[in-house]
């Protein structure tokens, strides 16, 4: 009898010494997860009484699909990086998600990072749900090796220019001018329609999610469609171009992401060195003076509604976030540019930002890099302008002005 | 003793067959019955569930991308049965005819079978892109370019193609133990009557290898319904939608548009259409095949 109350006494002064446990799950990617495990046992170190229970999002089709599946069984983290703006807004919607302005110290934070306008991008309805991590502007790539042989000494900034180098270096079904349309799947307009519009229309908003209306169908967006047409229609373009059509010399120019840097490090060493990184291509009419914005293919924190912990977690978040080394060492261990608008002023990056000159040309345009809209309806938006907007243009079924109106009808009416 | 024997008997049969019973209620019978809740109900994974009887099954036959995909996969099984049959056949009468490295042979073409379904579908990707090898080919030969993944119809006979390409193997298998149980005899009657080799084959081979030609038809019906690693990695669905398959249309309803409750209708509608054409088939094409 004794010993067992001796050992229910052990138990219980465990828990109490242990304190608060928190679940926290991060991407499952190698680099970020090499970030984290330092991270958490840097924490768990020294907090003692709010362990972190770190793991990343469990296997599955997709984070969203894990976390979904997770929520519906009950088994909900405390806090979860790794999530995407049309994922957050459906999260927000259905109230499972802690406004993070609620904590009297969030903006403190959030100046302390040197975040102020990249999270107000972020914001839904009246408050701020996600905590941006990272950043990442998609920018255009150009093959300067080749543009020289062609007689440029710079890369394309407006479409003329990509028209011109386009109609000397095309050759029809052979190679072509730029990589336009990144693809058929309705995450690819991030990386295509979205990524020339916000760059066409300084940064400007693509829907109106509370007034439920599609904006796009402007100036801008007319400027868009009609360059996304001219390429197709002259043969300066393609999709279903076989892999690495940039590193091979069969387009000159492609849209990508930071993440591409290392692949082409490693797999294209000839290449490499050849690489110039511009922002997207505007109308002849940008201004010169100004700047270029584009998409940011961005990612956040969110802390549950369910936690119990919310200032444990909120502690946890702070901690992290206002130590500008580990955003430094993020940089560095994930090649993901923090989403911070010093990167390239602040003196702590500058020896990683010497040595990563392209890496550099990416930090450069996070301050102008613009989320994707925070609508629950990502998905059903982007199969519209994927179906009667991209791929009309592309086959030419409808003209280029007849399909933004019509793709834009529609998706008013989805949102609606 | 006799109740004793039996009662006996009845603890072996149960113990037998109690493991596969239990794994049958748990992984089978939960989510069938989850399916049917689901199917009659909104929900989103995150707010409480709501039962709304029929309305999605309603919703479901207004939709324009359910006939969209109806009609997808009808267009696809035009291309992918004939070819996949022709195919699986003439693989089949081929090995019947080959003696030596027959193993090496079957072998060979099962690969394709058993291999990852992303992997193939890379390299299909590359093979039929606008300056793949292929077009290469066709293009030094005819001077012209065939847009594999760009026109609609063109886009569903190259995921025919793939498709078949992974199972003439195993189709090809099981023309093959048909073609192997018909009688040589039957054949040499029907040559000392003065058969020749189309009559022999119309007559006695298709005829006979009835039950093989019904369970393939029957495989690549079902097949045909759970098309989706192909079109979602190559083609996204397009052009135009044409390749949008049941299957992506389920997993982009539930875990993208998080609409599980539509996705489940869906399920169902799409598994008593695989059912249907199924029962149609046998009925249209079974024979009683009488081999001894």
């Amino acid at each position: 009898m004794k010993k067992s109350i001796f050992l229910m006494l052990i138990v219980c002064l465990s828990i109490a010494a242990i304190g608060v446990e928190l679940v926290f799950w991060t991407a499952p990617n190698p680099l970020q997860e090499r970030f984290w495990k330092e991270t958490v046992a840097e924490w768990n170190a020294s907090n003692p009484d709010i362990q972190i229970k770190w793991s990343t999002i469990p296997a599955a089709g997709s984070s969203e699909e894990a976390i979904l599946t997770a929520i519906a069984s009950g088994r909900i983290p405390d806090i979860s990086t790794n999530i995407f703006s049309g994922f957050a807004a459906q999260l927000i919607e259905a109230d499972i998600l802690v406004p993070l302005d609620s904590f009297p110290d969030f903006w403190e934070l959030v100046d302390t990072r040197k975040m102020r306008s990249i999270v107000e991008k972020w914001k839904f309805g009246k408050n701020y749900y996600v905590f941006p991590i990272y950043s990442n502007p998609i920018m255009m790539w150009w093959r300067m090796d080749i543009l020289r042989e062609l007689g440029y000494d710079k890369p394309p900034r407006t479409y003329s220019e990509i028209y011109e180098i386009s109609s000397k270096y095309s050759i029809p079904n052979e190679r072509f001018g730029s990589l336009v349309v990144m693809g058929r799947n309705w995450y690819d307009r991030w990386f295509d329609f979205i990524t020339y519009y916000y760059a066409a229309s300084g940064g400007e908003p693509y829907l109106d999610v509370e007034k439920a209306r599609a904006l796009f169908n402007n100036e801008a967006g007319k400027e868009v469609v009609g360059f996304i047409d001219k390429m197709f229609r002259s043969n300066w373009t393609a999709v279903d171009l076989g892999s690495n059509p940039f590193y091979t010399g069969v387009v000159l120019g492609g849209i990508f992401g930071p993440w591409e840097i290392n692949q082409a490090r490693s797999l294209f060493p000839d290449v490499f060195d050849d690489i110039v990184i511009t922002p997207p291509p505007v109308p002849d009419t940008y201004p010169t003076d100004e700047p270029i914005y584009t998409f940011a293919d961005t990612k956040g924190l969110v802390m549950f509604a369910t936690t119990k912990h919310k200032e444990a977690a909120w502690k946890f978040i702070k901690w992290v976030y206002s130590d500008i080394e580990k955003d430094r060492r993020w940089m560095e261990t994930t090649n993901l540019p923090p989403a911070r608008e010093d990167l390239l002023t602040n003196p702590i990056f500058k020896e990683y930002m010497d040595g990563n000159p392209y890496f550099a040309a990416y930090a450069s345009h996070v301050a102008y890099a613009v989320p994707p809209a925070l609508t629950t309806k990502t998905v059903e938006v982007q199969d519209i302008m994927t179906t009667f907007l991209i791929e009309t243009i592309m086959y030419g079924k409808s003209d280029p002005l007849s399909a933004l109106s019509d793709s834009s009808s529609r998706v008013r009416k989805e949102l609606f | 003793m006799k109740k004793r024997l039996k009662t006996v008997e009845a603890i072996k049969g149960w113990s037998l067959s109690g493991m596969y019973l239990v794994y049958t209620a748990i992984f089978w019978g939960y989510p069938f019955v989850w399916l049917i809740i689901l199917a009659l109900s909104k929900w989103n994974f995150l707010t409480p569930r709501k039962f709304i009887w029929f309305d999605n099954f309603i919703k479901l036959f207004q939709d324009e991308l359910f006939w969209r995909v109806f009609i997808n996969t009808f267009n696809f099984m035009l291309y992918f049965i004939p070819i996949v049959i022709g195919f699986s056949l003439l693989f089949a009468l081929g090995l019947k005819r080959v003696r030596l490295f027959r193993t090496f042979f079957i072998l060979a073409f099962l690969v394709a079978n058993v291999s990852s379904g992303v992997s193939y579908s890379i390299i299909f990707q590359k093979l039929f892109a606008v300056n793949g090898p292929l077009n290469d080919l066709t293009r030094a030969l005819f001077g012209v370019t065939i847009p594999w993944f760009s026109s609609p119809q063109l886009a569903t006979l190259s995921i025919a193609i793939m498709v078949t390409w992974k199972f003439i193997g195993y189709y090809g298998l099981i023309f093959f133990s048909g073609l192997q149980a018909i009688p040589q005899s039957l054949y040499e009657a029907a040559e000392l009557d003065g058969a020749g080799k189309w009559t022999k084959f119309f007559k006695i081979t298709v005829p006979l290898l009835n039950p093989s030609i019904v369970m393939v038809l029957v495989l690549s019906l079902t097949l045909t319904f759970g098309i989706f690693t192909e079109p979602f990695l190559i083609t996204g669905g397009g052009p135009m939608r044409t390749t949008y398959t049941f299957q992506m249309l389920i997993y982009s309803t539930a875990f993208q548009k998080i609409n599980p409750g539509y996705a489940s209708s869906l399920a169902i509608v799409v598994a008593l259409l695989s059912y249907g054409c199924v029962l149609l088939t046998r009925k249209l094409v079974e024979r009683e095949v009488e081999l001894a």
